[in-house]
Parts: structure tokens; C-alpha cells; sequence
């Protein structure tokens, strides 16, 4: 896992675990989750990255059980905002 | 035009006969370019089409709230925040002065990915969600072009609609009107599209998932749409139409009765009261159960928490429908049944997998006693709502006496627990149990021991009797319901019930067949539990017939030796006494395995 990226930037490899993937809700809770915070969020999967605090960029990722999502955090609360992604990605969600 | 038929996929039953509304959706926008002094302009346009677009979604949100329907409540917020997302007007607003589309050709292109990518997607769960992502932007084309979905209180006659596909906040428009809606055709869609369960909350009859359908239907072309088979028939001919007609004012001349029955008591002509209660699925069905003349539920399913959902119901999930349901149906009472997944009925995330034989699978209370935090879950939610006192509740599919010892068992700790958190629920609550084994008909005495009530659950009942599999093509019209041995089981059961001094209730669809109903009542059953849609005929039937005179005829029945025989003998000696526009021109039984033909395609169609 390479959440001990470079200088200011974190990073982390994330497993979608729950059973129906990043369907609508999923995303939902992601995209609230993520506007808490004032550090720039960004997620990737494959070759696409999208801004991880709007539902549109979210919605994109149509990422089913199994797909590794990779988050990127930059700015003051970096590491919180980090740790939380990563903690809504392992809780499911919210859903089991 | 010729008549012809598509076949999609049966997502609410009933029979709808009416000429088609057709709502297209603007595929064909404007894509012109557009000169870079009329950016603004359209920007403007888009301004206010957002905006209507999110009052639309929002209303729809209070609605669907409204109806308790949280999972297309969930669907339409997501829809509402991609309209309010920041990033989605920054695109559109890049197409327009960038590339100098007009406001609907940014709104395609910035679509356009999503659905591609859904579409394209290796789960077919996320292929199924490509409507839905897409619903947002197609809600803000439509008031684009001012193409909000017609006035549907203009509509004078009765239509049927027929759209691509529909999203929630597009289907729960359609509850006002149902009167004038009698059916839905989708062209897209699946069975466990928000749109399809909606349609079946609103007892919408519908069709998805009909191929050619856009194509094929104008606007005002007769349709017959057949939301049991799944079939819907385009500029049926004149016998063809005739005949469907028939069969649909059959189907419905209960309603006719309603005022005149709804208010009367269910009782023989000398005097002989019988409780005769609905089944239903969801909290809003509570109004039909109301407006049928019911008098409480005899069978509340809950499977509907379960499947068709991502995550499993919570306590209060729970709690809060049931008890609204013992609230609104109060002072009568509410038998829940808990839990009866596996058969046809799994959800991938509670870990079943495909069975070779599911009906003699991990179902029913095999399944919830192997689940018993989920199944307490329930439990706990099940007592804190029986406040009111009108709650009961039974457990399906019992085959073994130990079985029902577990269940107790779970039941008793979750009292106590209940006790020792000091959280208000009902201590008396009464446990009954479903009969619908063989082996439960034949451990009857001593399970009546144990129980407050049996409910015979009268589809599983015959067909694990008859060795039946109702989905089965081509053994399907073996299903039986009259047979001898079916009524010979029933009989046995209320006895060993009367033995140990409790009743009996038969809650499944052989029940809603009035001669039928009435040969059960001649075998004392106590109950009669069926949709709110046959409850007005079930009334009329027992209110035209002597108890005396049903023991006797039921007691006749018992020594017969196959279902033909107990067929024709019932026709002769109950046609005279039942109104005739209750029985229509099917033979005693006949709708029953029509029915269950009908259930049989739609349950292949869950478990493919």
C-alpha cells in the first residue's frame, strides 16, 4: 500500500469489499464523506481520476466488488481525509 | 397495421386493455452549433432548466418518502445531487462556450460517457443502473424542451404507458392517476428496476423489458398488456380484444361491489362468522386492504426488506413498518410472517448461492434459523412493534418439530432481552406457524402444542404434496389445488388444530377462488387470508351459502378420488347458490392454476 507517498501528497490502494459496489448510494456516502474535508481529494481507477467530492466524477468510477480504487489526499487535513476514505471504503459504505 | 405480440419480461400483474401513451424521450435534440454571442443565451436556458429539473426531483423525493419507499428514495437524491453538483453545471457550461454546443447538445455530451460506460460494464448490476445514472440529465433535457411528461390530469381516458424506460422520479407521478393508468410498457428496465417495484406498489400492471416496443407502438394504437405473462399484444384484433376485455372486467367486477360489501360482516347465511383478512407486501398496500372490506392481515411477507436491496434492514427499519402497518389496521389484527428467503427468492449478499433443488433448499425458517443475528433482528423489531397489541407473527416452512423448538427458543431469549434493555414491546405477542410440508400436516398435534395458530400456506403445500414444481412448463397444470390428498392435509390440520384448541387459517392464492373458499370453510378452517383484490368476491360467496350446508358438501369432497371429481361436484352444487358474475366462465380451480402458471414463469425469471 502506498499511503506513504511523497512530501505532502498521501496516497492509498483501496479494495471495493461491499456486495453491490460503488452504485449510487455507495457514492452518495462517499462524495458526503469526502466534502468534509478541506484537502483536495482525488480517486482514481485504471487510468481515470476524478475530483473524489463530486457525485458526477464519483459516479464515473462505476466501481463493482472487487475494483481497486486508489485515493490521493493533498492539502492541511490530508491525513484525516485520507484515513476516513479509507475507512468508509473498508466499512462498506455503511452497509453490512 | 398488424397485430403482434412482444414478449418482455412480467414486472406487475394484471391485465391492462387501453390505446397507448407514448412518452418519447428526447433523443433527437437539438445538436446543432451554436454562434459563440448565443453562449450566454443558452446557459440561461440551462440555468432554468436545472433548476426545474431539481424542483421536479425534490418533489419526487417527499413522495417517495412519503410511501416509505427508501431505495428509490436513494436514487433520486443521488439524481438530485448530481444536478446540484457544481462540476455537473462547469461541464455543461465548457460544451457551450467551448465547443459552441447548444444547451442539449452539452447536456448529451457530458451524458453520453456515463451511459457508455454502464452499458458497457462487466457486472450486470451496474448495466442495470445505466437508466438511472442517466435519469438526471434526461430530467433536465425534458424541461429543456419545456417536454415535462403530459398533464396527466387532462387525461380523460384510460391509457397505457409506454416509454423506453422510466426513472422513479418519472414512475411515482403516475400514483395520482392510476385510476386512468392501467398499465405500464417499458421498452428497457428489469424486474428489480425502481420503476417495476413502484409499479407493483401502485398495482400498476406492467411490462419491461419488451424489445421493438418504441418502434412498434404510436401513440393511440390499442394495447393489451399482460403484466402476468409479460406479454404485450399491439392492435389486437377485434375477437382478440373482445376476449381480454371479458377476462378483464371479470378481474375487475369486484370493484362495482366494493361499496355494497365493504361494510358488511363475513358470515354463512345462518350465522357462521369467518375472518377473512389480506395479504400483503408493502406498508402501502395497507390502503387497498382498507378499501377491500378486509378485516386485518393474515399474511404480511417480508421478503420485500431483503432482496432487491444492497444492505440488510435494520431494527428500526423494521419496527417503523410494522408498526405503521398495526397502527393503521388496528383494532383488527396482523399476522407477520418472518422471513422466508432461499427457494426463488435469494439476495447475492446474504451469501445463497444457486441450489439445484432450491424448494428443497436452505429456505424458509432453515434459512433464518442459520441466520440468527438477522433473524433476531427481525424478532426484536416484530415485538417492539406489537405495542399496540393486534401484532402476531408465524414462521414459514416448518418441517420438524425441533425446528420449531429453535424458533421458540430464539423467541423467548429476544423477550428477555427486550425486558432486560426495557424497551416497550408486547410480552403476549401470539407465535403461530405456516403449514405448507407434508411433514408439518403430519407432526400437526404436536406442534399445535406449541403454537397459537396454523396458517396453511396453500402454493407450497400442494406443491410439495403433489411433488409439483410450478415452474415446470410442462408438469405446471398437474398443480392441483383440488386435489383429494390437498384436502384430506388441510382437514387433518384444523382437526389436530381444534384437538389442541386453535385455529386454523388458509392464506394462500386456493383460498381466493370463492367455491373453493367455501369447501375450506366446510372444513372449519377459520381464515381465509388472500389479496385485497379478491377479498369483495370471497365475501359475497360465503355470505350466499349455509355453514351446514358447506360441512356437508366439504365432508363429501374428502371421500372423492381425484380433483376433476370434486370439480364438477362443486360447480353443481354451489353454482346455483353463488352471483353468477363472481364465478365468470372458469371452472372451479382453473384460475388457480392459471395463477400459478402465471407465478411459475415469473419465478424462473428471479432465479435466471
Amino acid at each position: 500500500m502506498g499511503d506513504a507517498g511523497a512530501l505532502t501528497v498521501r496516497e492509498a490502494t483501496l479494495v471495493i469489499r461491499n456486495q453491490q459496489g460503488m452504485h449510487a448510494r455507495a457514492c452518495q456516502v462517499f462524495v458526503r464523506t469526502a466534502s468534509r474535508f478541506r484537502s483536495k481529494i482525488i480517486v482514481g481507477r485504471d487510468d481515470l481520476e476524478v475530483d473524489g467530492k463530486s457525485i458526477l466524477g464519483v459516479l464515473m468510477l462505476a466501481a463493482e466488488p472487487g475494483a481497486e480504487i486508489h485515493v490521493r489526499t493533498e492539502g492541511v487535513d490530508e491525513a484525516e481525509a485520507l484515513e476516513a476514505m479509507r475507512q468508509i471504503v473498508e466499512d462498506k459504505f455503511g452497509e453490512e | 397495421m398488424k397485430s403482434r405480440t412482444l414478449t418482455g419480461i412480467p414486472a406487475s400483474p394484471g391485465f391492462g386493455v387501453a390505446p397507448a401513451l407514448v412518452l418519447r424521450s428526447p433523443e433527437a435534440a437539438d445538436l446543432r452549433r451554436i454562434a459563440p454571442e448565443e453562449a450566454e443565451g443558452e446557459l440561461e436556458r440551462l440555468r432554468g432548466a436545472l433548476a426545474r429539473a431539481r424542483q421536479e426531483l425534490a418533489q419526487a423525493l417527499v413522495e417517495l418518502a412519503e410511501l416509505g419507499e427508501h431505495e428509490a428514495r436513494d436514487m433520486v437524491e443521488v439524481e438530485l445531487m448530481v444536478l446540484e453538483d457544481p462540476a455537473s453545471f462547469a461541464a455543461f457550461a465548457e460544451r457551450i462556450r467551448g465547443e459552441q454546443l447548444s444547451a442539449e447538445g452539452a447536456i448529451q455530451a457530458v451524458s453520453a460517457p456515463y451511459t457508455e460506460r454502464y452499458s458497457a460494464h462487466t457486472d450486470p448490476r451496474f448495466r442495470d443502473r445505466a437508466l438511472d445514472v442517466a435519469a438526471a440529465f434526461r430530467a433536465v433535457l425534458n424541461h429543456l424542451q419545456r417536454r415535462e411528461l403530459p398533464s396527466f390530469e387532462r387525461l380523460q381516458e384510460p391509457v397505457v404507458i409506454v416509454a423506453r424506460d422510466l426513472a422513479p422520479h418519472e414512475t411515482i407521478r403516475f400514483e395520482a392517476h392510476r385510476q386512468r393508468i392501467v398499465a405500464i410498457a417499458t421498452e428497457g428496465g428489469g424486474r428489480t428496476s425502481h420503476s417495476a417495484i413502484l409499479a407493483r406498489t401502485f398495482g400498476i400492471p406492467c411490462v419491461v423489458g419488451a424489445a421493438g416496443l418504441m418502434a412498434e407502438v404510436q401513440s393511440g394504437d390499442w394495447l393489451v398488456v399482460d403484466g402476468f405473462s409479460g406479454t404485450v399484444e399491439l392492435r389486437p384484433s377485434a375477437q382478440a380484444l373482445e376476449r381480454r376485455r371479458r377476462r378483464l372486467r371479470l378481474l375487475t367486477s369486484h370493484r362495482e361491489r366494493l361499496a355494497e360489501l365493504r361494510d358488511l360482516p363475513c358470515v354463512t347465511r345462518d350465522g357462521r362468522r369467518v375472518e377473512l383478512s389480506a395479504n400483503i407486501e408493502l406498508p402501502v398496500e395497507v390502503e387497498h386492504v382498507l378499501l377491500s372490506g378486509a378485516r386485518g392481515i393474515g399474511l404480511y411477507r417480508t421478503e420485500f426488506f431483503y432482496l432487491d436491496r444492497p444492505h440488510l434492514p435494520t431494527e428500526e427499519e423494521q419496527l417503523e413498518a410494522y408498526e405503521t402497518v398495526a397502527r393503521r389496521i388496528h383494532p383488527e389484527s396482523v399476522i407477520v410472517r418472518t422471513m422466508d428467503l432461499g427457494g426463488d427468492k435469494v439476495a447475492s449478499y446474504l451469501g445463497a448461492t444457486k441450489e439445484a433443488n432450491p424448494f428443497l433448499g436452505w429456505r424458509g425458517i432453515r434459512f433464518a434459523l442459520n441466520h440468527p443475528g438477522m433473524f433476531r433482528t427481525q424478532l426484536r423489531a416484530i415485538y417492539r412493534a406489537g405495542v399496540h397489541g393486534n401484532l402476531k407473527m408465524m414462521f414459514p416452512m416448518v418441517t420438524t418439530y425441533a425446528e420449531l423448538e429453535q424458533a421458540l427458543g430464539l423467541c423467548a431469549e429476544v423477550r428477555a432481552e427486550l425486558a432486560r434493555e426495557g424497551l416497550a414491546h408486547d410480552p403476549a405477542l401470539p407465535i403461530g406457524m405456516m403449514v405448507e410440508t407434508p411433514s408439518a400436516v403430519w407432526s400437526a398435534d404436536h406442534m399445535a402444542r406449541r403454537v397459537a395458530f396454523f396458517s396453511v400456506g396453500s402454493n407450497d403445500l400442494i406443491q410439495y404434496t403433489l411433488a409439483i414444481d410450478r415452474g415446470n412448463e410442462r408438469i405446471a397444470h398437474l398443480y392441483e389445488p383440488l386435489e383429494p390428498a390437498i384436502l384430506r392435509s388441510v382437514d387433518h390440520a384444523v382437526r389436530a388444530g381444534r384437538t389442541a384448541g386453535i385455529w386454523t387459517g388458509v392464506c394462500g392464492e386456493m383460498a381466493g377462488d370463492p367455491r373453493v373458499a367455501v369447501l375450506l370453510v366446510g372444513l372449519d378452517v377459520e381464515e381465509l387470508s388472500v389479496s385485497p383484490f379478491d377479498v369483495p368476491r370471497l365475501k359475497s360467496a360465503v355470505r350466499a351459502v349455509d355453514d351446514a350446508h358447506a360441512r356437508a358438501v366439504a365432508q363429501a369432497c374428502l371421500e372423492m378420488r381425484s380433483a376433476a371429481e370434486v370439480r364438477a361436484y362443486l360447480a353443481r352444487e354451489l353454482d346455483p347458490l353463488l352471483p353468477r358474475d363472481l364465478l365468470g366462465e372458469a371452472e372451479p380451480g382453473e384460475e388457480n392454476r392459471e395463477a400459478a402458471a402465471a407465478a411459475g414463469e415469473s419465478d424462473e425469471e428471479g432465479v435466471a
